[in-house]
C-alpha cells in the first residue's frame, strides 16, 4: 500500500524557485487572496498566521503548535447573535473569503481531509464547509523531528492529495510542482520561476522518521479489536493529568461545547462554540450529575479509539495523522507512539496466549 | 475540489415557537405545550427529542412526551435541574422559545404492530415513554396488551397523575405502580420498579419491552426481564446522554462508536448490550 509519490511528481510541470523568487511568489499570491503561512513565534515555536510581510514566512519548520483546523473550526465561533430583550436572533453571515494556505505539511493537509469527512457526512455543517470552500493549499516537504510519525499512519512526506502546488527543497531553492488547475491558476502570470523541462535526473533525499509504530498501519484497526481491556490504559492514565492539551492540539479533534455569552448590557449576546476535549472530566457529564466517562483511563481509551477505530470503521481512514503534537506538548510526557506500541505488545501477548 | 459540491445548511438556528400551556406536574417538573410557527406538525417519532433554546441560557435536549398522532402542538416535560431548565420553569403561556429538531432515533412503531407492549418507566423516564404510550393508546387496535410499570422514589414525584388515573380506569390498559419510599398518603406497592416484573404473566415472544429510567435502573430491569425469558431482540431502551448539538458533531453524547443523538436515544438492546459505556 505504500505510495510512490515520486512517480506522480515526475509527470507534473515543475519550476525552480530560488529563495528570493519564493518570497516574491508569496507576495504575488498576497495580491490574489489572503495568504496564511507558518511564522516563527518564540525561539522554538511556530504558528500559522495571516501573512503581512512575505519575508516573515518560515518554510523550514517542524510543526506549528496549533493545527490548521483553527481556520476552519475556529477555537471560538459565534453561531448566532441574540437579543434577550426582543427574544430573537440574528444569523451570522458566512465567510466567503478566498484563502491560500502556504507551506503546509502533508499530515496537516490530511487532517483537513479527515475533518472534511466529519463535517460533510451525516448532517453536512455549513459553518465548516463555507470556510472550507474557497481555500487552496500549497504543500511543502519537511524534515521529521523525533515526534513526527506520519509515515507510520500511512502519510508520506510527499503525499500530495489536497495540494495544488508542492514545494520540495533542493540546493539553493525549491522545486515547485504544479499539481492541479488551481495550482496552475496560482502560478498564472508569475513569470519569475524557471520552468524545468529536463527529465528528473536526481533523487530526493529520503528522510527518516525516528518515531515509528511497530506495525504497518493497515494492522492497527485489528489491534484495536483486542485491546479494549488492556492494562495500558491504566498505565497511561496513571501519568495523565487530564488537561486536554492533546485534544486541543490534535488536528483531527473537532468536538465542541456551546455556550451563550451575554454582553454586560444584559440585553444582547452571542451563542458561541468552543473547542472541547473528551479528555476533560466533565465532557460526558449530564445535567443530573451522572458522568459516563468519569475515569481518566476510560477517557484516554476513548480518545485513542476515536483516532484508530470508531471513525476509521466508517471513513476507512485512520484519524491520527502522525503530527506528534499530542506527544510534544503533553505536560506529563505521554507519547502516543509509545501508547500504541505498548498496545501492540499487549495484543501480541494475547495472540500468543491464544495459540498456546 | 469535491468538498465544494457538498450541500449543507446551518444546523444551529432554532425555530422560534410558542408555549401555549404550562402545567405543574411536581415541585420539580413542569409540562409545556408548544406550537411551531403556523401550527405545523413537529413530525416526530415517539422517543425522539428536540433541542430547547432560551437566549442567554443556552440549549438542552428534551424528549417529546406527546404522541405524534397529535399534530397541532407537542409537549415537553422539563425537570428543573440547571440554568436553562430553571429559566424555562419561569416561563408562562405566550412565551417564545427556540426549538431545533426533532432529532435522534425514535421507536420503530411499525415493527410493534400487533405486539403486546410492556413499558418499564423509572422516574422521569416516563416522559419519553409517554410519547409511545399515548401513541399506542391512540392506535389501540393496532396493539395487543398494554402494560405500564411505573416506579418513582416517592409519591411526591409522580408525574402525569391525570393520565395515570385514565390508564387505571381503562380495562384495556394494565397499569402497576410502586414507590421506593412511601409516605402517609401512599397505600400502593413499595419497592424498586424491578419488583413489579416477576409477578407479570407475559407471552414473552409476543411482548415488546421498552425501558427508560435513571442510569442505575437499566442493568437491574434487564436482569428482571431476562428472568421472565423476554428475548433480547424484544427489548428497547432510551439512554440519556449530553446531546449538546443534536446533529452528530459535538461528541458529548458518544457511547463507544455510537452517537446517541444520531443512533439513539432509542436503542435496540442487542445493539448496545456489548458496549461497555452504554449501561
Amino acid at each position: 500500500m505504500a505510495r510512490q509519490p515520486m512517480v506522480n511528481l515526475e509527470q507534473m510541470n515543475r519550476y525552480f524557485f530560488d529563495q528570493e523568487t519564493t518570497t516574491k511568489f508569496i507576495r504575488y499570491l498576497m495580491n490574489k487572496a489572503t495568504v496564511i503561512a507558518p511564522h516563527q513565534k518564540g525561539e522554538t515555536s511556530w504558528s500559522y498566521e495571516k501573512v503581512d510581510r512575505a519575508e516573515e514566512v518560515v518554510l523550514d519548520y517542524p510543526r506549528t503548535i496549533q493545527p490548521l483546523k483553527k481556520y476552519f473550526l475556529p477555537p471560538r465561533e459565534t453561531l448566532l447573535s441574540f437579543s434577550i430583550k426582543d427574544n430573537c436572533f440574528k444569523e451570522v453571515p458566512s465567510e466567503q473569503e478566498h484563502r491560500i494556505f502556504f507551506a503546509v505539511h502533508s499530515y496537516e493537509m490530511q487532517s483537513i481531509l479527515r475533518l472534511d469527512y466529519n463535517f460533510s457526512s451525516g448532517n453536512p455543517e455549513s459553518n465548516y464547509l463555507q470556510r472550507r470552500k474557497n481555500s487552496c493549499f500549497v504543500g511543502i516537504s519537511f524534515r521529521p523531528d523525533s515526534y513526527h510519525f506520519s509515515k507510520s499512519v500511512g502519510i508520506e512526506i510527499e503525499k500530495l492529495e489536497g495540494f495544488s502546488l508542492f514545494f520540495e527543497p533542493v540546493e539553493k531553492g525549491y522545486l515547485v510542482f504544479e499539481l492541479d488547475d488551481a495550482g496552475r491558476d496560482l502560478l498564472d502570470g508569475f513569470n519569475s520561476g524557471v520552468l524545468v523541462d529536463t527529465p528528473m535526473d536526481f533523487e530526493l533525499t529520503p528522510k527518516n522518521f525516528k518515531s515509528k509504530i511497530k506495525y504497518h498501519y493497515n494492522r492497527l484497526p485489528q489491534v484495536f479489536e483486542y485491546i479494549y481491556q488492556s492494562k495500558v490504559w491504566d498505565m497511561v492514565a496513571a501519568k495523565c493529568v487530564g488537561c486536554g492539551t492533546c485534544n486541543l492540539l490534535c488536528p483531527t479533534c473537532y468536538c465542541f461545547d456551546v455556550q451563550d455569552e451575554v454582553n454586560l448590557d444584559m440585553i444582547e449576546g452571542n451563542r458561541q462554540r468552543f473547542w472541547d476535549g473528551c479528555m476533560l472530566h466533565s465532557f460526558a457529564e449530564v445535567a443530573g450529575g451522572e458522568n459516563f466517562r468519569d475515569k481518566l483511563e476510560r477517557r484516554t481509551r476513548h480518545r485513542l479509539y476515536r483516532k484508530f477505530k470508531y471513525i476509521t470503521e466508517k471513513s476507512g481512514e485512520l484519524h491520527c495523522v502522525g503530527c506528534g503534537r499530542c506527544s510534544k506538548y503533553c505536560p506529563a510526557g505521554i507519547n502516543i507512539v509509545d501508547i500504541i506500541n505498548d498496545l501492540i505488545v499487549d495484543y501480541t501477548e494475547q495472540q500468543q496466549k491464544q495459540v498456546n | 475540489m469535491e468538498i465544494s459540491a457538498v450541500q449543507s445548511k446551518n444546523l444551529y438556528y432554532p425555530i422560534m415557537s410558542e408555549i401555549i400551556g404550562v402545567e405543574e406536574l411536581t415541585q420539580l417538573e413542569k409540562k409545556f405545550e408548544i406550537v411551531l410557527p403556523d401550527k405545523r406538525a413537529l413530525s416526530h417519532k415517539p422517543g425522539q427529542f428536540v433541542e430547547v433554546s432560551i437566549f442567554g441560557f443556552g440549549e438542552a435536549p428534551i424528549s417529546v412526551c406527546s404522541s405524534p398522532t397529535r399534530t397541532d402542538s407537542f409537549e415537553l416535560t422539563v425537570r428543573k435541574t440547571g440554568r436553562l431548565t430553571d429559566k424555562m420553569h419561569l416561563l408562562t403561556a405566550g412565551s417564545r422559545i427556540g426549538i431545533r429538531g426533532p432529532y435522534g432515533n425514535g421507536f420503530s412503531v411499525d415493527e410493534f404492530v400487533q405486539k403486546d407492549m410492556l413499558f418499564v418507566c423509572g422516574g422521569i423516564g416516563l416522559a419519553p415513554l409517554k410519547s409511545l404510550i399515548d401513541y399506542t393508546i391512540a392506535k389501540r387496535n393496532d396493539f395487543g396488551r398494554i402494560i405500564i410499570l411505573y416506579g418513582t422514589k416517592s409519591p411526591a414525584e409522580i408525574l402525569f397523575k391525570k393520565d395515570i388515573e385514565h390508564w387505571r380506569n381503562r380495562s384495556d390498559i394494565e397499569f402497576y405502580m410502586t414507590v421506593d419510599r412511601p409516605d402517609k398518603t401512599w397505600s400502593g406497592n413499595v419497592g424498586v420498579i424491578t419488583t413489579l416484573i416477576p409477578p407479570l404473566s407475559l407471552n414473552t415472544e409476543q411482548t415488546i419491552t421498552t425501558v427508560v429510567g435513571p442510569p442505575v435502573m437499566y442493568k437491574y430491569a434487564i436482569m428482571a426481564l431476562k428472568g421472565k425469558r423476554i428475548p433480547d431482540e424484544n427489548i428497547y431502551l432510551s439512554l440519556e446522554r449530553r446531546m449538546k448539538c443534536g446533529v452528530g458533531k459535538c461528541g458529548h453524547c458518544q457511547i463507544n462508536d455510537s452517537y446517541v443523538c444520531q443512533e439513539g436515544p432509542v436503542y435496540h438492546y442487542p445493539r448496545i448490550k456489548n458496549l461497555e459505556e452504554a449501561i
